[in-house]
């Protein structure tokens, strides 16, 4: 029996398979069909302090594997959030990890003083510092090292529950915000999220997206996801939750050689959210056929 | 809602760019609950189609299904070389469905475009019931058509280019049919023009009226958020949430005429 246990922080997941951040919903309003007890873990979609209505559309467009999305975090708020959609974590069967964002360093502190003021089943805190969605807030955080080291010492001074800061791809340099991450209390880093990518209809010469510009996502974003998975493997200690492209069982394992501890299903959600839950059957007998008893002692083991 | 493997049956071009399809889909089926509906089916699994493509269903017959969809782009086109015996991936019953048109009100039953997929399986629910109903379907030309313009029966067909049935638009059709019947009711389904010529006159001359939305949408789910349309007449509050937009999957993509805007 393989052991496909792993651990953040002083949390233990069943398995290392998430779904990634807007892709699942809150979690407890997936389709019937989806079995998500069977999930390592759940990544909400981004809560800001305030309800948002997103972006006029449209908001998506198909590109080659991939698609570019700009839903500028659409949200029902977290007060809401609290009130509606908390309650039913206890009997959910699986870990949560809300992902917040804000536009300012308050706004993300607010979020968290009152998530911390209830009793809740909520594991962590993902904090979005990369949506590249959002006109206004968001951005500045991730491309900036010292403004994300300023936040995570903000955050982390309010919880103890997980910490995990999810990076923006579009950066010069991804394993420097990792390592202020790190060096600021963050339990993990998530890694990647997307990128900035425009598609343009050459009938009416106006782009696809409504914003102009969108995040790219889908398996169009494997190799840009693994590569920034092993810059910052090489540049911190803390767990790497790799993301991008995700669609089989042997994308996970190469995230995990790249060293990653766990990954995040995004796009593949929207062709068939119950992706996941047979992806953890394949693990195991990939682990069982290379002879390996813990799928975390293929962390950072790519052979270079 | 499931995601089923279904056979495909038969997949033949009916009219000038226009293919029927039918499959096996008994699981679909079980949850489908009427005209309206639609699904999303999965071109190929590899990637070179990221989102699945939203149909509405044309018709149900016992455990089967049928489409009719219109050649429109790449994806389309892998659809008509989808050979007969082989398996489609679909996601559904999606959304809800048209409801009104069991009361005491005539139902006029607008098809164009690719909109007549929902119309036709609405038209077929009316006679079902025996519940005299009007149809009109337009499109570009007569080769379009797979239908006989029949008005002694209540089915007009138009082409803009008048090579078949009455020339124009829908529109002027549906005003000469409208003007003869006491208490009508209209349900529609076509591009986006259409959509909003529609609107505007039904809510000018305070006729009930459905409209079922068509939308680029990426999951069917309500996962992704892709899919939203503006509301009608709402009130802009700094902040709030599906209040200024509603999401077609989900809400839809059947709506009230004054529910939605089109601008």
């Amino acid at each position: 029996m393989t052991d496909l246990r792993i651990q953040i922080g002083n949390i233990e997941f069943k398995n290392p398979i998430f779904t990634a951040s807007g892709t699942f919903g809150y979690g407890n309003d997936v389709p019937d069909f989806v079995d998500v007890s069977k999930l390592g873990g759940i990544f909400t979609k981004s809560i800001t302090l305030h309800p948002r209505e997103g972006n006029p559309p449209p908001r998506i467009v198909e590109t080659p594997s991939g698609m570019i999305n700009s839903i500028g975090l659409a949200n029902v708020g977290v007060d809401h959030y609290m009130r509606e959609m908390v309650p039913s974590y206890s009997t959910i069967g699986t870990k949560i990890i809300m992902n917040i964002a804000g536009s300012t360093l308050d706004e993300y502190a607010e979020i968290i003083r009152k998530m911390e003021s209830i009793s809740s089943d909520i594991v962590g805190y993902e904090i979005n510092i990369s949506c590249p969605n959002v006109k206004k807030g968001g951005m500045e955080f991730g491309v900036d090292r010292s403004l994300t080291a300023e936040l995570t010492k903000i955050l982390r001074s309010l919880t103890e529950r997980l910490l995990i800061v999810k990076l923006s791809p579009n950066v010069t340099d991804i394993a420097a915000i990792a390592t202020a991450a790190e060096e600021c209390g963050a339990d993990a880093v998530s890694a990647i999220n997307t990128v900035v990518g425009m598609s343009i209809n050459p009938t009416t010469w106006k782009s696809n997206i409504y914003t102009v510009f969108g995040g790219l996502s889908g398996p169009a974003l494997k190799p840009i996801g693994l590569a920034a998975v092993q810059k910052i493997f090489h540049s911190v200690k803390i767990p790497i939750i790799g993301i991008g492209g995700i669609t089989g069982s042997l994308d996970v394992i190469e995230y995990f050689l790249a060293g990653a501890s766990a990954v995040q299903l995004g796009t593949v959600n929207f062709q068939d959210p119950s992706t996941g839950e047979r992806m953890i059957d394949e693990l195991e007998t990939y682990c069982k056929d290379v002879s390996i008893d813990s799928i975390s002692s293929l962390v950072g083991k790519v052979k270079n | 809602m499931l995601i089923e493997q279904c056979k495909i049956i038969r997949n033949e071009e009916i009219a000038g760019g226009i293919w029927e399809m039918e499959f096996s889909a008994p699981g679909i089926v079980s949850y489908y609950t009427g005209p309206g509906q639609f699904l999303e089916i999965l071109l190929d699994n590899k990637w070179s189609f990221t989102v699945r493509r939203p149909m509405s269903i044309a018709n149900v017959e016992e455990k089967r299904i049928t489409i009719i969809y219109k050649i429109f782009g790449r994806g389309t086109t892998l659809l008509t070389e989808s050979k007969v015996g082989g398996i489609l991936d679909i996601l559904g019953p999606l959304g809800n469905v048209f409801s009104g048109w069991q009361g005491n009100y005539v139902p006029i039953l607008v098809g164009g475009g690719v909109g007549l997929a929902p119309i036709l399986n609405l038209f077929r629910e009316c006679q079902k019931h025996q519940i005299h109903s009007k149809l009109i379907i337009g499109a570009k030309t007569g080769r379009e058509h797979f239908m006989d313009h029949d008005p002694s029966n209540g089915i007009f067909l138009t082409t803009d280019d008048g090579t078949l049935g009455n020339p124009g638009t829908v529109m002027p059709s549906l005003k000469k049919v409208c003007a003869d019947i006491d208490n009508p009711m209209v349900f529609a389904c076509g591009p986006l023009p259409m959509l909003k010529g529609m609107q505007d006159f039904v809510i000018q001359n305070k006729i009930p009226a459905q409209l079922s939305v068509e939308s680029y949408m990426g999951c069917g789910t309500g996962l992704c958020q892709g899919c939203a349309i503006k509301r009608r007449n709402v009130k802009e509050k700094a902040h709030s949430y599906h209040e200024r937009y509603s999401l077609v999957c989900m809400d839809g993509p059947v709506y009230s005429a004054s529910e939605v805007s089109f601008d």
